[in-house]
């Protein structure tokens, strides 16, 4: 067990921070629901990060490394596809979107270059028909569209390269909540540090402290287990992270919201665009319904599978 | 950045668990259902423990000049978590080769290191702890007991509560006021034995044997019985609060609590959806509190101050504890009053003290606001 980064790792990071300096700063007044940088997502294609999965000396912790830091921008940009799925679907073109079924809303399926979607255990992958792709207007933070077919070119993937394309995306999932969840508490913490209430700051009460404090720990616990997760590339450790940051998830959501008051539900202020990043994902990937019984078939080798009771499309 | 064990571990895990294996009795878990200051438990560590002594696994992380093998922090924590995973077969004396004999290493004239640390070594000796008062517990600097000099001895007068072990404790580490200032404080260690000592035993839902009073009227202390200079004592205590920092591997026994109560489930099929749900839930919480834990110890493996993820791992762990114990409530409440599973029953007990004993949990999530999020 180590849990420091390594030289490279301090490097990699060090140099990426460089590159989203730019992008740090939420937009300042009105701003819409999405906050879609093609600036962004263009620097990083050229730069690099996202492909460091497959770059001698590198694998997936330091990409999940990368999507975590892109997650705590205040900007929607695809990465985490890009960076731990596209390594299984032979580099396919970024940006990519993964889409877990037909006809239900998918992140950044309108910029994709590459679709990936689940049918019954296997991944079509290919290029989206833009006939096939309607967008939907949300008060989500990603850009949305559905998808009503298969691309027309997919390759289908199979078998065990499908298991991991799976636990990939999950991992995406669990990194790229982490992130967010960072750069929400980030800002919260720091509104709670100037507010003034009742002649003191916010951040002086110590209920404000100590619900602050818990998220911190969920935070931290969450980043923690979605690296493990991209480390080890099993199963297991990725239902893990997935179902511990989608539990985790509507505290921090909670607690932020409630400490920015009315100000933080507008769309002037930027908390929306980390909160309303992670509510898409709160059901992500089957939800943590999902995750909890499949983490509970592997933990004690169930022999039944049982569904967990869902009415709801997944997403 | 790394998740795994090495080689060496993965042999050092296997090897505890061994040992394990073959000298815990038939009737261990009925021993460790108990607490674990009680007569049974206190009498098994002293068997247990000398045994492990000859294996060499009782204080291997002691320096050799001490009798130890100079072992890594993290061999020392492994140890640790198997045995209290196991239930604590330790017993009481898990304190001493800890904190208290490190502590002694650190702070102790050659007379007191030779006096306690041969017999902490060899696993023949009870300690208590003597910090909290009816007026100190989460602040402790505001502890009343005083030890009043006089020549080359103190006369300490006081009452310390919720002390473990005292009801069966050779020595007591003993905080008490020397002086008039809030952390004017000095550490004691004092023969049980010694006139004026009273000890009453609580009676608590954690079990017999775990807490009590103990009051010290005129009791004499010498000069040579202090750990320390006059009025170190507060350092001194951080010390070993420092270095314990990684507490108790609580989520061990919590997993295992799980799942014993899961195979309940399964072997009654009863492991319906919803259950499966919570159980998963549990474990999550359980691995995170893991992990967190594991960072502290990489820290301590590398000397490196303790920072925030102490009380972030800390709080996380009785979050953990807290889950499994409700899952027990909620899915196999019969566990919890009867002796079919032993074990799940004691893991509440210890569970119900973990956000209050050793730093509350409100405690901890002070020291994550100022240390973490610096607020306030």
């Amino acid at each position: 067990m180590d849990f420091e980064l390594s030289a490279d790792q301090q490097l990699l990071l060090t140099s990426l921070r460089t590159l989203l300096q730019p992008f740090r700063s939420p937009p300042i007044g009105a701003h819409g629901y999405v906050q879609y940088s093609e600036a962004l997502q263009t620097e990083l294609a050229a730069s690099g990060f996202l492909e460091v999965a497959s770059q001698p000396g590198y694998g997936l912790l330091d990409a999940a490394l990368i999507v975590e830091e892109i997650a705590s921008c205040p900007v929607s940009v695809e990465a985490a596809a890009s960076a731990l799925v596209a390594p299984l679907a032979n580099q396919a073109a970024s940006p990519m979107a993964i889409a877990w079924a037909l006809d239900v809303p998918v992140r950044f399926l309108t910029v994709a270059k590459t679709v990936c979607l689940l049918r019954q255990g296997s991944w079509f992958i290919g290029s989206p028909d833009a006939k096939n792709v309607r967008q939907v207007e949300s008060v989500v933070a990603y850009p949305l569209a559905t998808l009503g077919a298969a691309p027309s070119d997919a390759v289908i993937v199979t078998g065990s390269t499908a298991e991991a394309i799976t636990r990939r995306a999950l991992i995406g999932i669990a990194v790229e909540s982490a992130g967010l969840m960072r750069g929400a508490l980030e800002q919260t913490v720091q509104y709670a540090k100037d507010r003034e209430v009742f002649r003191q700051k916010l951040a002086q009460f110590q209920a404000v402290q100590h619900r602050l404090a818990e998220d911190a720990q969920l935070i931290h616990a969450c980043r923690s287990l979605a690296f493990r997760a991209a480390y080890q590339d099993d199963d297991k450790s990725a239902r893990v992270a997935c179902l511990y940051a989608q539990n985790a998830m509507r505290k921090v959501i909670y607690d932020c919201h409630q400490f920015t008051g009315a100000l933080g539900l507008t769309l002037e202020y930027p908390l929306h665009l980390w909160t309303y990043r992670l509510k898409y994902l709160q059901g992500e990937g089957g939800g943590k319904a999902e995750h909890a019984q499949r983490l509970a078939e592997s933990v004690w080798e169930l022999p039944n599978r049982m569904e967990p009771q869902r009415r709801t499309k997944r997403c | 950045m790394e998740f795994g064990w090495t080689e060496e571990q993965l042999a050092l895990r296997e090897r505890v668990s061994a040992f394990l294996r073959d000298e815990l009795p038939d009737d261990w878990e009925h021993i460790a259902s108990q607490s674990p200051g009680s007569q049974a438990m206190t009498d098994f560590s002293r068997s247990f423990c000398p045994r492990l002594a000859a294996a060499g696994l009782l204080i291997p992380h002691w320096p050799a000049e001490y009798g130890g093998r100079d072992a890594s922090t993290w061999d020392h924590f492994i140890i640790g978590e198997l045995m209290w995973a196991a239930g604590e077969p330790r017993g009481p004396q898990y304190y001493n080769v800890n904190w208290i004999g490190p502590t002694i290493m650190q702070f102790g004239t050659p007379e007191q290191k030779e006096l306690h640390l041969g017999r902490i070594r060899s696993g023949d000796v009870v300690w208590c702890q003597g910090f909290s008062e009816p007026s100190a517990g989460s602040d402790l600097a505001a502890l009343r007991t005083k030890a009043a000099r006089d020549g080359d001895r103190y006369v300490v007068n006081g009452s310390k509560i919720w002390t473990s072990y005292a009801g069966l404790a050779e020595y007591c580490f003993l905080l008490a006021r020397t002086g008039s200032e809030r952390k004017a404080l000095s550490v004691f260690l004092v023969p049980m034995d010694r006139a004026g000592i009273t000890v009453r035993p609580i009676s608590s839902v954690v079990g017999d044997g775990d807490l009590h009073e103990v009051f010290l009227d005129d009791v004499e202390v010498r000069e040579s019985e202090r750990l320390g200079a006059e009025g170190a004592g507060w350092d001194v205590a951080r010390y070993a609060l420092n270095y314990e920092r990684v507490g108790i591997p609580r989520y061990a026994l919590a997993l295992r609590t799980l799942d014993r109560a899961v195979a309940v489930l399964m072997r009654d099929d009863n492991f319906a959806p919803v259950a499966r749900d919570a159980a998963a839930t549990a474990y999550a919480a359980c691995e995170a509190a893991k992990l967190l834990v594991y960072q502290v110890v990489d820290e301590r493996a590398k000397d490196a101050p303790a920072t925030g993820i102490t009380s972030m791992a800390r709080y996380a762990v009785i979050t953990a504890e807290h889950r499994v114990a409700e899952f027990v409530l909620d899915w196999t409440p019969h566990l919890f009053v009867s002796e079919e599973e032993p074990m799940v029953a004691t893991h509440h007990k210890r569970a119900i003290a973990s956000g209050i004993a050793v730093g509350a949990a409100e405690i901890h999530l002070n020291l994550i606001a100022r240390n973490v999020l610096e607020l306030g």
